[in-house]
C-alpha cells in the first residue's frame, strides 16, 4: 500500500514539473524556484514541528498547567526577534537581490539590433489568433515585403529574438512554457520580450490572460530551426510574401515601425 | 474609555422591525450570516461544475446538469465556464466571506467584546445590510439576461470587460451590483471604526480589546479606505460601457479612445490587494483569540501581535503591484513593489512565532473551535510561503496567470478565511443563538475539510507549477499539460470530497438551531466580555455598561483562588 502511494506520489511529482527549460536563462527562474521552494519547506517544517509538536505535547491529557506568560519576557522577544531576522535575511534581503540581478542581468537587457546579431519579431494578438511579422528582405517593418504568419512562429536556434507585442481587442498574454517568461499585450501599447531557444524543435505558445470564452483555444505553434533550415524557410517564406502580399488587405496590414 | 454616547434604542414589537429591517446588530450578524451561508452554497457549487468540466471534459455534469445546461446534454459549454469562474470569484469574495466574516462577526462580536450596547450608528448598520442584500439580488438577476451574467473573470479587466469583450448586460449589472455592495460595505466600515473608538467600555484601552475587534477593526479601516476606489473603478467602467467615454480603451486596431486598460488594473489592485487582507484580518484576530483561550493560557506577545497585524495593513497598501508584473510597469516601480512585498513576511513571521508561542506549554483543549483554529495556523503557512514565488518578479513571469497563483490565493484567501470562519460560527453559535453545535460532527466536519481542501489547493500548486494557465475551459488541447489530467481527476475528487463534508457542517448548524442542548452563559469558560452576559443576550445587551479592570486573554493565572482558571475582564487582575 506504502509502496503504491509512493510510486503514485513520485510518479506526479514527475508530473508536476514545468516543461523542459529550452532557453538560455529559463535556468535562472528554475534555480530561484528551487531555492524558494526549499526556504518554504523549511519553515513549513518549522510551522509544522511547533503545530503538531506542541498539539500533542501541550495537550489538556499531558499537560495539565498552563505556562502562565504573557511572552514578553527578555528570552521571548529574543527568539522572536530572531525569527523575524532570520525571515528577512533569508527570504526578503536574498531572494530580492538575485531576482533584482537576474532582471538587471538578463531578462530586462534588451539585446540591441544594432550592435549584435537579434531576430526582431513583431507580434499582434487578436481574439483568438496570433500574428507574427518578420520585417522581410528590407530589413524594415510595415512594408510590402514582410513575411507575416498566423499561429506559427518559427526561430533559428541560438539566436536572441526580440519581441515587440500590441493587441488588436483584449488584453492577452504571451507565453512559452518552455522559455519560461511571459508578457502581457495591451491595446494602446507596445510591450518587449526577449528569448532565445537552444533547443530544435516543435513547442506550445500559449494565451496566458483570459481574454474571453475561446481563450483555451488560443494556441500557436512555436518551431525552433536549425540556423540552415531557418533560412530555407525564410527564403521560401519571403518568395510567397512577395506574390501573396495585398497592399489593400486590411487583415494583413496591422504592422508598425520598429522604434526603439 | 469614552462610553458617553451609549443610547439604547427600544425593543422592536413587530416581526418586521424585529427580523427584517432591525436596527439590532446582532439580529443583522444573523442576516449576515444567513446570506453568506446561501451564497457560499451557491459559490461551492459553482467550484464543483467548473472542477467538473476540468477533470471530465465532455461528460455531462450528474443529475443537475441535464437541468441547467439542456442545448448541451449537461456539458457545461464554454461561455458558461467563463461565466461561472467569474461568478465563482465574485460570490465567494463579495457575497460569502465577506458577509461571514465581517458582517456577521464584525457586527456580532464588536460590540459584544468592547462592551457596548449596539454599534455607534444602528441605522447605517440596517442599511448596509440592506445594500449588501440588494446588491446580491441585482447579481442573482443577471443570470436571468440573455447573455448571462459577466463572463470577464472577478478581475473584470478591460477590454474584456468593456463592450467590446462582453456585450452583455451582465457585466453591466455586475458593475451596478458592485458599486451596491461598495456602498453597504463602507457603510459597515464607517460605523464599526467609530463604534470600536468611541463605544468601548470605560478602562479598555486599544490593547485590552479582545485580537478578534483588533482584525475586525483593521479590517474596517482598510474597508473605508480602499472599497470607494473600487466604487470609482466600476463607474468609470460602467461609463465606459453604457455612456461610451473611453477611460479604458485605447487606440488600437479593433478599438478606439484615448484611455488605457492599464488603468484599470492600477485603480482595481490598489483595492484589490488590501481585500485579501480585509479578508484575512478578521481571520487572524479569531484565530489569535481561539488558540489562546484554548490553551488556556494568555496569548503570546498579544500586543505584537496586533503590531504586527496592524503593520501589514499599512504594507498591504502600497505592495499592490504584484500583481501586474507581467503588464511591464517600469523597472523601478516593479523592483519597488516586489521588495515591499517581501516585506510583508517579517510581521507575518511574527504572529507566526506568536501563535506558536500561545500554544507552547499550553493545556490545549481540541474543541472543534480549536482544530479550526490550528488548521488555518496550518493552511496559512502553506499559503504564505507560496507567495514568495509569486512576489518574486522573475518566478512571477513564469507562475503569473497559472494554476500556482489560484492555489495559493485558495490557501490564503479561500481555505484560511474558511476555516477561521468555521472556527468563528462553532465558538460564537451558542452566544448567537443559546444552543451548542454538536461536537463529534464538529470535528468529523473539521477533519473532511481539511483533507479535501489540502487535496484541492495543494494539487492546483502542483498543476501550476506543470504549467497549467488559469481560466481555461479545455487545458489539455495543449499537449505539454496531458500529463496533469491525473492530478486535475485528483483536485476534483477533493474538491467533491469537501463538499460532501460541507453538508454535515449544514445539517449539524440547522439541527444544533433547533435541537441543540441549551449553552450556558460561558461555556467555553474564557473572561471576554461577551460571556459576562446570557447566552442569547438580552435586546440591548448589558444591563449595566460593564467596567473593564484586566486583559482579554486572563487565563492559567496561578494565582487565581476562585477555582476558576480564567478571569473575566471586569475582574481586577490577581497578581501574585
Amino acid at each position: 500500500m506504502g509502496l503504491l502511494a509512493a510510486s503514485v506520489y513520485g510518479n506526479w511529482w514527475q508530473r508536476s514539473m514545468p516543461p523542459t527549460d529550452i532557453s538560455s536563462n529559463g535556468q535562472l527562474i528554475d534555480g530561484l524556484w528551487n531555492y524558494t521552494t526549499a526556504l518554504c519547506i523549511f519553515y513549513f517544517i518549522l510551522v509544522c514541528l511547533g503545530l503538531f509538536g506542541f498539539s500533542y505535547l501541550y495537550s489538556r491529557k499531558r499537560h495539565k498547567t498552563p505556562y502562565y506568560t504573557y511572552g514578553n519576557k527578555k528570552q521571548h522577544i529574543i527568539v522572536t526577534a530572531i525569527i523575524g531576522a532570520a525571515v528577512f535575511l533569508t527570504i526578503d534581503l536574498n531572494i530580492t537581490r538575485i531576482a533584482s540581478n537576474d532582471l538587471l542581468q538578463q531578462f530586462w537587457k534588451y539585446p540591441d539590433p544594432k550592435t549584435e546579431k537579434v531576430l526582431r519579431v513583431e507580434v499582434m494578438a487578436q481574439q483568438w489568433m496570433w500574428s507574427f511579422r518578420y520585417a522581410g528582405a528590407d530589413g524594415k517593418f510595415a512594408t510590402a515585403d514582410d513575411v507575416v504568419t498566423n499561429n506559427d512562429l518559427r526561430v533559428p536556434v541560438n539566436t536572441k529574438v526580440l519581441f515587440h507585442l500590441t493587441s488588436k481587442d483584449v488584453i492577452h498574454s504571451f507565453w512559452v512554457p518552455n522559455v519560461r517568461v511571459k508578457v502581457d499585450t495591451i491595446p494602446g501599447r507596445v510591450t518587449r520580450v526577449w528569448w532565445d531557444a537552444n533547443v530544435p524543435g516543435v513547442y506550445d505558445i500559449v494565451c496566458a490572460e483570459m481574454c474571453g470564452a475561446n481563450h483555451y483555444r488560443m494556441k500557436a505553434q512555436l518551431t525552433v530551426y536549425t540556423e540552415k533550415d531557418f533560412q530555407k524557410w525564410v527564403g521560401s517564406s519571403q518568395e510567397i510574401a512577395n506574390i501573396t502580399n495585398d497592399p489593400d488587405d486590411v487583415n494583413q496590414a496591422w504592422g508598425w515601425k520598429w522604434e526603439i | 474609555m469614552s462610553g458617553g454616547f451609549n443610547e439604547i434604542h427600544p425593543e422592536p414589537t413587530t416581526f418586521i422591525s424585529k427580523y427584517i429591517i432591525s436596527f439590532d446588530h446582532k439580529v443583522i450578524a444573523k442576516q449576515f450570516l444567513w446570506m453568506g451561508i446561501a451564497f457560499l452554497g451557491l459559490g461551492g457549487l459553482m467550484a464543483i461544475l467548473i472542477r467538473w468540466t476540468l477533470a471530465y471534459q465532455g461528460t455531462p455534469f450528474p443529475i443537475l446538469g441535464a437541468l441547467l445546461f439542456p442545448d448541451t446534454g449537461g456539458v457545461v459549454p464554454p461561455d458558461t465556464y467563463a461565466m461561472l469562474f467569474t461568478m465563482h470569484g465574485t460570490i465567494m469574495i463579495f457575497y460569502a466571506i465577506t458577509p461571514i466574516l465581517i458582517g456577521a462577526f464584525g457586527n456580532f462580536c464588536i460590540p459584544l467584546m468592547i462592551g457596548a450596547r449596539d454599534m455607534a450608528f444602528p441605522m447605517l448598520n440596517m442599511l448596509s445590510f440592506w445594500f449588501a442584500f440588494l446588491s446580491g439580488a441585482v447579481l442573482l438577476t443577471s443570470f436571468f439576461l440573455p447573455l448571462g451574467a459577466a463572463s470577464g473573470g472577478w478581475t473584470s479587466y478591460p477590454t474584456l470587460s468593456t463592450t467590446l469583450g462582453s456585450p452583455g448586460a451582465g457585466q453591466t449589472l455586475w458593475c451596478v451590483a458592485i458599486f451596491l455592495f461598495g456602498v453597504s460595505s463602507t457603510m459597515g466600515a464607517v460605523n464599526y471604526v467609530t463604534t470600536v473608538i468611541t463605544l468601548r467600555a470605560p478602562g479598555m484601552g486599544y490593547f485590552d480589546m479582545p485580537l478578534t475587534v483588533w482584525g475586525l477593526w483593521l479590517t474596517a479601516i482598510l474597508n473605508a479606505i480602499f472599497v470607494p476606489v473600487l466604487g470609482a473603478g466600476v463607474i468609470l467602467l460602467t461609463l465606459d460601457r453604457v455612456f461610451g467615454t473611453t477611460f479604458f480603451l485605447a487606440g488600437a486596431s479593433a478599438t478606439s479612445g484615448s484611455g488605457d486598460p492599464v488603468l484599470f488594473q492600477h485603480v482595481f489592485w490598489i483595492f484589490g490587494h488590501p481585500e485579501v487582507y480585509i479578508l484575512i484580518l478578521p481571520a487572524w484576530g479569531i484565530v489569535s483569540d481561539l488558540l489562546s483561550f484554548f490553551s488556556r493560557k494568555p496569548a503570546f506577545g498579544a500586543k505584537a501581535t496586533a503590531l504586527a497585524m496592524t503593520s501589514v495593513t499599512v504594507l498591504s497598501t502600497v505592495v499592490y503591484g504584484h500583481h501586474m508584473f507581467t503588464t511591464q510597469m517600469s523597472p523601478l516601480l516593479t523592483q519597488a513593489f516586489m521588495t515591499m512585498t517581501m516585506t510583508i513576511s517579517i510581521p507575518s513571521a511574527i504572529f507566526f512565532a506568536n501563535w506558536l508561542g500561545t500554544i507552547w506549554k499550553g493545556s490545549i483543549r481540541f474543541d472543534s473551535p480549536m482544530l479550526f483554529s490550528l488548521g488555518v495556523v496550518f493552511v496559512f503557512g502553506l499559503g504564505g510561503l507560496t507567495g514568495l514565488h509569486l512576489g518574486t518578479v522573475t518566478t512571477d513571469l513564469y507562475l503569473h496567470d497559472t494554476y500556482f497563483v489560484v492555489g495559493h490565493f485558495h490557501y490564503t484567501m479561500a481555505a484560511s478565511v474558511l476555516l477561521g470562519g468555521f472556527a468563528g460560527i462553532y465558538f460564537w453559535f451558542p452566544k448567537m443563538f443559546g444552543r451548542m453545535m454538536n461536537e463529534f460532527w464538529g470535528k468529523v466536519h473539521f477533519w473532511g475539510s481539511m483533507l479535501g481542501l489540502n487535496g484541492i489547493f495543494f494539487g492546483m500548486l502542483m498543476v501550476g507549477y506543470g504549467g497549467m494557465h488559469r481560466r481555461t475551459y479545455n487545458p489539455f488541447v495543449y499537449e505539454y499539460l496531458q500529463k496533469l489530467i491525473p492530478i486535475n481527476t485528483f483536485i476534483t475528487l477533493s474538491a467533491l470530497f469537501m463538499g460532501a463534508f460541507q453538508i454535515v457542517f449544514v445539517i449539524n448548524f440547522l439541527y444544533s438551531l433547533i435541537k441543540g442542548p441549551k449553552a450556558s452563559n460561558n461555556p467555553w469558560e474564557v473572561g471576554t466580555l461577551e460571556w459576562t452576559i446570557p447566552s442569547p443576550p438580552v435586546h440591548h445587551n448589558y444591563d449595566e455598561i460593564p467596567i473593564v479592570r484586566c486583559g482579554p486573554h486572563e487565563l492559567g493565572n496561578p494565582n487565581l483562588k476562585t477555582g476558576r482558571d480564567f478571569q473575566y475582564q471586569t475582574e481586577e487582575l490577581v497578581e501574585g
